[in-house]
């Protein structure tokens, strides 16, 4: 990119966004363009501001660091737990890492976090930490759950308003705001034991903590945390926590009255909320349910099973012939 | 909420309603504002926070929507990115205004993101005529979709480009003479870029045509020595006051907002900011005691604009 006097505001965007998003800083950022032959500090003084009070460079790097640092801030706040398994020096360079793959391109940051897990599945701090690709799925499951679409869950009347000759052909609905996970790590109950750990958020247990998207920063300039912050001036390490087994499991997360709830499930229910997600019928879970049961036994698993999913409000429908409620 | 039931409020110099002295809807608030009367009048909310499609800040938004009126505040406009204007994002604005109704719609005089990437900042833009007819003619697209005008703030910055033509406040005044769109003058934010790049923050005041002015925000900032960042994480401090003062006085009433977006403290200290940002007001415009000058927008009813510049 040849400067050169031009002041065309395209190739300017652009030059500033280069600097700015640099993860090394604009001075780094100027050399590497200055060694591939496209712009050097004379130049860019000749672009932007600066005087010895405050040069040019410093004047770009407070944009640098804002940009870094509002996003980190961001993905902080939806990943509180990953944050907390990992430790923030750890979780600073996988973001480092994750905003040169996925730098946002929506325009709320409400969506800065969507490929986080998978970026996690790719990434070589996956090595020490095989779990957190499932931690962070967890997280995100319940980020995109607090703001979907509200729905008045099923009551208990109107499922006992259903023929009970023609029960098992209804199929269930479950609620917008609903997720079914599947995990290769126990990352329900790690989450539980860093919530409850001093390095974990205390106050957000696993069926009360709701994260409170919305808030927003509002157009608030972000600056690099003090690094006379900790006393000790060392980075904090994660919580000493065993790691979570690697074993298959499985998880819900879900909202009603606007908190966002999550629970371990047995692989029976999983499989049984994979049929109700696949619009399958009463009659084809019961079904499920039978292999190895008595009928009696089958038939009290789902209404115990059922009973939970009304309890926790996951239903929102259940109609015969696909238009009958 | 009657969202139909907006009458047109308007001021005689074609400025929207004056709605009095607010603050900015935030989620750590958002108990204490529900539970209680507020002793604000009217409360401004990010619009990106609420482009979403359930959960608890719409709800919150739709409660005190049917309270207070409500400005609408947008960070990722991006009027002046050479990317094309975002048509999802405005799909979506247009229809949050249309479900709450808002007093008005406003965003940022900058760019945020250029090559289908977002910053999530609000980066200066050269102020030149190529950026000027720029900026006009995606402004008047942007009015053109929503079906009203809009109002654009003036930012923070802490670098500008050796190539401006202009100054900002002649920049801005352009904007909004040009476009027919308002003007959302922080007056902070011109106290922290008047010291950031050593202009007179009166010379911006005496350049900004008092009829595009709908709105103020104020605010603190932090003092990083070399030069002011705009946190939004202290009260107001005294010079801005008096720089508000200023303002008052050459733009007559105009809404006043306070801004508090880190660190955020009780509702109750925020109550007394705006408070004194009325005091100052109401000292310097003493005639509103008297017979109302102007027409306010009553709680709970859109106060809406109802004519195109």
């Amino acid at each position: 990119m040849k400067l050169g006097g031009q002041t065309d505001l395209k190739r300017t965007q652009e030059l500033f966004w280069e600097l700015i998003t640099a993860p090394e800083g604009v001075r780094a950022a100027i050399d590497s363009l200055s060694r591939r032959g496209l712009v050097d500090e004379p130049s860019l003084n000749s672009l932007f501001t600066g005087d010895q009070g405050l040069p040019a460079v410093e004047r770009l790097d407070i944009y640098a660091n804002m940009y870094f640092y509002r996003l980190l801030d961001c993905l902080a706040e939806d990943f509180p737990k990953s944050l907390a398994a990992v430790g923030p020096a750890r979780f600073h360079n996988l973001v480092t890492d994750y905003l040169l793959r996925h730098p946002s391109e929506h325009p709320s940051l409400r969506y800065l976090g969507q490929r986080l897990p998978q970026f996690i599945a790719t990434h070589p701090l996956l090595e020490a930490f095989p779990h957190l690709a499932d931690l962070a799925r967890l997280e995100w499951a319940r980020a995109d759950v607090f703001d979907a679409p509200d729905v008045q869950p099923l009551s208990r009347d109107v499922l006992a308003r259903l023929p009970q000759d023609r029960a098992g052909d209804a199929r269930f609905t479950l609620i917008p705001a609903f997720a079914l996970l599947r995990f290769d790590h126990e990352v329900v109950s790690f989450w539980r034991k860093l919530d409850e750990s001093a390095a974990g958020h205390a106050g957000t247990a696993a069926a009360s903590g709701a994260a409170i998207h919305g808030g927003g920063s509002g157009n608030a300039a972000r600056e690099a945390p003090d690094p006379g912050a900790s006393p000790s001036g060392e980075v904090p390490e994660p919580p000493s926590l065993p790691a979570p087994a690697r074993r298959s499991a499985a998880a819900r997360v879900w909202r009603r009255d606007f908190i966002v709830y999550h629970c371990s499930l047995d692989e029976e229910e999983a499989r049984c909320l994979d049929l109700v997600l696949a619009g399958e019928s009463i009659g084809r879970i019961c079904q499920q349910l039978a292999a190895g049961r008595s009928l009696v036994k089958a038939t009290a698993r789902a209404g115990r099973m059922i009973q939970g999913w009304l309890e926790d409000g996951i239903l929102a429908e259940v109609a015969l012939n696909e238009t009958t409620r | 909420m009657s969202p139909d039931s907006a009458p047109n409020r308007d001021r005689s110099d074609g400025r929207p309603s004056f709605l009095g002295h607010g603050v900015g809807l935030r989620r750590d608030h958002f108990e204490r504002v529900l539970s209680d009367p507020a002793a604000v009048d009217w409360f401004e909310a990010l619009s990106e926070n609420f482009m979403v499609e359930g959960g608890r800040p719409l709800d919150v938004l739709t409660r005190v929507r049917e309270r207070y009126p409500v400005v609408l505040h947008g960070v990722s406009l991006s009027i002046g990115s050479t990317d094309p204007l975002d048509q999802a994002y405005l799909a979506r604005l247009d229809a949050l205004a249309r479900r709450f109704q808002p007093a008005w719609v406003s965003d940022h005089l900058c760019w945020t993101g250029v090559g289908g990437r977002n910053a999530h900042d609000l980066l200066p833009l050269p102020y030149t005529e190529a950026a000027l007819d720029h900026v006009v003619e995606r402004v008047q697209r942007v009015q053109e979709r929503l079906g009203r005008p809009i109002a654009l703030e003036n930012v923070s910055s802490y670098v500008a480009y050796r190539h401006s033509a202009l100054a900002e406040w002649e920049f801005l005044a352009e904007v909004a003479l040009r476009s027919g769109c308002g003007i959302l003058l922080d007056i902070n934010n011109i106290y922290v870029s008047a010291r950031n790049h050593g202009f007179d923050p009166g010379a911006y005041l005496e350049g900004i045509p008092p009829h595009k002015v709908w709105q103020f925000h104020l605010a603190g900032h932090s003092d990083k020595g070399a030069y002011l960042l705009d946190t939004h994480d202290h009260p107001v401090i005294d010079p801005v006051w008096e720089l508000y003062r200023e303002a008052v006085l050459r733009f007559d009433p105009v809404s006043t907002l306070i801004e508090w977006d880190d660190r955020i403290p009780a509702f109750e200290r925020l109550e007394q900011e705006s408070q004194r940002a009325r005091a100052i007001h109401d000292e310097a415009l003493p005639r509103l005691a008297g017979p109302a000058a102007v027409t306010t927008a009553p709680a709970g009813r859109p106060a809406g604009l109802g004519t195109q510049p």
